[in-house]
């Protein structure tokens, strides 16, 4: 599974334990991430795709505890400190969330948002994270970006507040984007807008990125492998031209046949979700 | 910004005006006769008569209630002759038992009463929101522990009991502190210290303990929102995560709470006033209505009324700075 | 101040509603809640002094003294009516000692205080809860008019000064049945806070799949309101009226120390310590006795809402 080059981030029998560490949500799971790649993970929800993210992150909820290894080029992150963590996230490790509805702050501007977390990493005046900003939204779509940088998140649709999820997960040019069902609130169209976006914007910036959703449909365009989740467990890994085609695991030939086979989009987000 | 103002504006006027409406029915038709009541127990009919006209009870409901309002915009005269007395607006009437303005009265005791309360709410916030706080942030820790212990057993303890042991260990048994009275700052200033701070740490302690719970419950909420998980994932730094992001949405509803709680005690904190006998406007409210002085009960009401009413006006004000969807008008 | 400030009357202070999740069973959810030590002590105080409540005419019977009757004999006349032999005239005689003054009994008094405290708070909570319940639904659920007036209305009753009102209404009635008007008045400000919460709950209902569904299948508004919203709420409920009972026995406790609550000779809690303000530097227990029932009463209601509300927290989570 390992690249020639070695993983930028790897996973290694990363195991979730929840309450008092008895019943795991993810078990065993083991995957590696290069630049430029795309990995896909699948599952159904409760399959503990999203904890998977947040323990590579270091931001489990309360009460969940992440043991085996997380490496991010070739450094251990579980049970490194907070103040280590926190120089790694959104600079280089950046995530996107489910819900853009409830991601930004409504007490401030969008663009006071995107500031912040570039100010986080980078020492620049006001003035000049300002101007990242709003490249930064430009970039992901947003018209007339300078005006919009001062409205307030609840004055933008989901979508676009999704756009500007992005768009702060990006500004620091991060070398590892995990995103979490980042289309599963939107409506189709939109969907496959964002899609397109991160497809690009991964170009350009030669980044790793994790996919996590539901929906095979989204992997088939966006990753080259998928790990398939179940249970907390991995079902099966491999390139998603092998999965999609040549797949005899049951689990995934149910999740499959699933699929409507005309549309690559597909509108079942409520299904799974 | 001004339609809205005026309907504001124009509550508070119709609030304001069923508290007088209300209270003037309740002396009208339940109260006992003041005229009965000044004129003592040898009396004749003849005399009776005589004090109810004086003081205009005599009037039908309505009239009364026309010379009283009026008497709040544009003064009042009382008495002919020699005798006769202008009240200028407002005018409020003179109280039954110590023929007093009402105005004059109130604007007397007032001070003790802002003293109190502005003591007390400086302690209480302080203790409240950092206590509730820092408890939020270290659940479970020994210190959140402590923290919802003291919540518990502070909005527990009725504030005349505490008051009542407090003094009883403090003054009667140490003598740490004199007996509070409202010494003016002027004249004693360590005395005017010591005066007060019995009756400061009383209030405090109960409003602080209902604080630390509902400032505690608001802050773990907000931590479990999707934002400050935003928040984090940006690596922005603890203290910028707390301060940016979690303390100001778990504030803003205690900014409406502490508006009421604050302008209620402005009114008179009734029963600290009178447990530790401060003469201030909630001493005067508990006195008055021990005597059945009407015009000072209605004083002392409508004052209560016009500071809750005003401080609901300024907490919705300043909503619209403190929370962006307010200001826009976005639900 | 200790009557809860104007705005709190009425309300749990410091506690929401829950969340309103699926219906757990009222078995499982007292079972959980025994199961929690502080909860299950807090039972069982309210249980002891429910029950001495109850018994006060048996218990009456037992010591051989009633809340009204003097006794000379425990008072000594001499030091201005302290209670003899010290410890607030505490003896096989009087098991709580014995009132300066006029030597009544204390422990019939706290008896006979808790049965008056527990029925005025108890029945203002029932009262302000089926109000609350009933329009805080109708606003919620039917929206419209309804809930424009229902909401001004609430709004109005909040903005009110309502302790400082209720005091003034409470010294101009000298008279009549005091527990009834106490409950009236407690109600009167107190159901808005029910409502509110209640309101707010129905009206997220609404939209939910379930009560959607019943709608589809053409089941009438009221039976949706019946069979659909109130089942869901009754968590929510439960949680409140819990948490009310503290703030009216405290409410009460307030006005009848101010003199305006409950007259005397009925005993009260809150006018006890009323009266204990002259005597508590010479007779601290005069002080003491009513006060730790009050707030052993308080803190047992408020700690056994507290737990109630996490359970019903957590079932609304898994």
């Amino acid at each position: 599974m390992t690249g020639q080059h070695s993983p930028l981030l790897r996973v290694q029998d990363l195991t979730v334990t929840v309450g008092d560490g008895a019943t795991s949500v993810v078990e065993g799971l083991s995957f590696d991430v290069g630049p430029g790649e795309t990995l896909g993970i699948v599952g159904e929800s409760g399959s503990g795709k999203s904890m998977t993210a947040l323990a590579i992150m270091g931001l489990l909820p309360r009460g969940a505890a992440a043991s085996g290894s997380v490496t991010f080029r070739g450094a251990e992150l579980l049970g490194r400190k907070e103040s280590q963590l926190r120089k790694l996230r959104g600079a280089e490790i950046a995530m996107v969330f489910q819900d853009p509805l409830n991601s930004l702050n409504p007490y401030y501007t969008v663009g006071a948002q995107l500031v912040e977390a570039y100010r986080a990493h980078r020492s620049a005046t006001r003035r000049q994270a300002r101007e990242v900003a709003v490249a930064a939204l430009d970039r992901v779509g947003i018209r007339d970006p300078r005006r919009r940088a001062d409205h307030y998140p609840d004055q933008f649709s989901g979508g676009m507040r999704q756009r500007i999820m992005i768009a702060m997960a990006l500004c620091l040019e991060p070398s590892v984007l995990l995103c979490d069902e980042p289309t599963t609130a939107l409506d189709v169209t939109v969907q496959a807008q964002i899609l397109d976006l991160l497809r690009q914007l991964q170009r350009e910036n030669s980044m790793a990125m994790v996919f996590i959703t539901h929906d095979l449909a989204v992997v088939s365009q966006l990753a080259e492998r998928v790990l398939v989740m179940r249970g907390g467990e991995e079902v099966e890994q491999g390139t998603t031209e092998r999965v999609f085609t040549e797949s005899r695991h049951p689990y995934t030939c149910q999740l499959l046949d699933s699929l409507p086979r005309l549309e690559p989009v597909d509108d079942r987000q409520e299904g799974l979700g | 910004m001004v339609g809205y103002l005026v309907r504001r504006l124009a509550a508070c006027v119709i609030v304001l005006a069923v508290v007088c409406v209300f209270t003037f029915m309740i002396f009208f038709w339940f109260s006992p006769d003041p005229a009965a009541q000044i004129c003592g127990k040898t009396c004749t009919p003849d005399r009776i008569a005589q004090i109810r006209a004086n003081l205009g009870l005599d009037q039908p409901f309505l009239e009364q209630l026309r010379v009283f309002v009026s008497g709040l915009f544009a003064g009042r005269d009382w008495g002919t002759g020699a005798d006769a007395m202008h009240c200028a607006a407002p005018c409020l009437g003179y109280s039954f038992q110590t023929n007093e303005s009402v105005t004059d009265l109130l604007i007397d005791r007032l001070p003790v009463s802002v003293t109190l309360a502005t003591g007390a709410a400086v302690l209480w916030l302080l203790v409240g929101v950092l206590g509730g706080l820092v408890s939020a942030v270290r659940r479970d820790s020994l210190w959140d522990k402590g923290v919802l212990a003291f919540g518990l057993v502070g909005i527990s303890l009725p504030i005349y009991f505490l008051a009542l042991v407090l003094q009883y260990l403090l003054v009667v048994k140490l003598g740490w502190l004199p007996f509070p009275r409202a010494v003016p700052f002027t004249e004693d200033p360590v005395l005017w210290f010591e005066s007060y701070l019995m009756p400061w740490v009383v209030l405090a302690i109960v409003y602080a303990a209902m604080y630390s719970r509902i400032v505690r419950s608001q802050v773990i909420d907000t931590l479990e929102q999707g934002f400050v998980r935003t928040a984090r994932a940006k690596g922005l730094q603890r203290h910028l995560v707390l301060r940016r992001h979690a303390l100001r949405p778990s504030l803003t509803p205690v900014v409406t709470l502490f508006g009421m709680d604050f302008a209620a005690l402005l009114g008179g904190a009734l029963i600290t006033e009178t447990v530790f006998g401060l003469d201030g406007v909630g001493k005067l409210a508990s006195d008055s209505m021990a005597t059945n002085d009407q015009p000072v009960i209605m004083g002392v009401t409508l004052l209560a009324a016009l500071l809750v009413v005003v401080a609901n006006l300024v907490v919705d004000i300043s909503y619209r700075f403190l929370d962006p969807r307010v200001r826009r008008g976005t639900p | 101040m200790a009557i809860p400030a104007p705005d709190t009357v009425g309300v749990p202070s410091g506690a929401g509603a829950p969340a309103s999740g699926a219906p757990a069973s009222g078995r499982a959810v007292v079972r959980d809640l025994l199961r929690r030590p502080g909860a299950a002590i807090a039972v069982g105080v309210l249980g002891l002094i429910g029950a001495m409540a109850l018994a006060a005419p048996l218990l009456a019977g037992l010591t051989g003294w009633d809340q009204y009757s003097f006794d000379p004999s425990a008072i000594d006349s001499y030091s201005g009516g302290l209670p003899r032999g010290g410890w607030g005239g505490i003896s096989g005689d009087h098991w709580f000692g014995v009132e300066p003054g006029n030597g009544r009994d204390m422990f019939m008094r706290i008896a006979y205080g808790a049965r008056v405290s527990l029925a005025i708070a108890i029945s203002a909570t029932v009262l302000t809860t089926t109000v609350g319940v009933v329009l805080g639904t109708l606003a919620g659920y039917f929206g419209g008019w309804v809930d424009t007036g229902l909401s001004r209305a609430m709004d109005f009753l909040m903005a009110f000064p309502a302790l400082i009102f209720m005091i003034a209404l409470l010294s101009a009635l000298p008279g009549g049945n005091r527990p009834v008007l106490l409950v009236l008045v407690l109600s009167v400000f107190g159901w808005p806070y029910t409502a509110r919460v209640v309101r707010g709950q129905a009206l997220s209902l609404r939209n939910q799949e379930f009560v959607e569904a019943a709608r589809a299948s053409g089941a009438s508004r009221w039976a949706i309101v019946f069979r659909e919203v109130l089942p869901n709420l009754r968590g929510t409920i439960v949680v409140l009226a819990t948490l009310a009972v503290p703030s009216y026995v405290a409410t009460e406790a307030g006005l009848s120390f101010l003199g305006v609550g409950v007259t005397p000779p009925t005993p009260s809690w809150g006018q006890m310590i009323a009266s204990a303000a002259t005597w508590y530097a010479v007779d601290p227990l005069f002080l003491v006795i009513p006060g730790a029932f009050l707030f052993a009463t308080v803190v047992a209601f408020t700690v056994i809402g507290d737990h109630l509300k996490s359970i019903l927290d957590e079932g609304a989570v898994h």
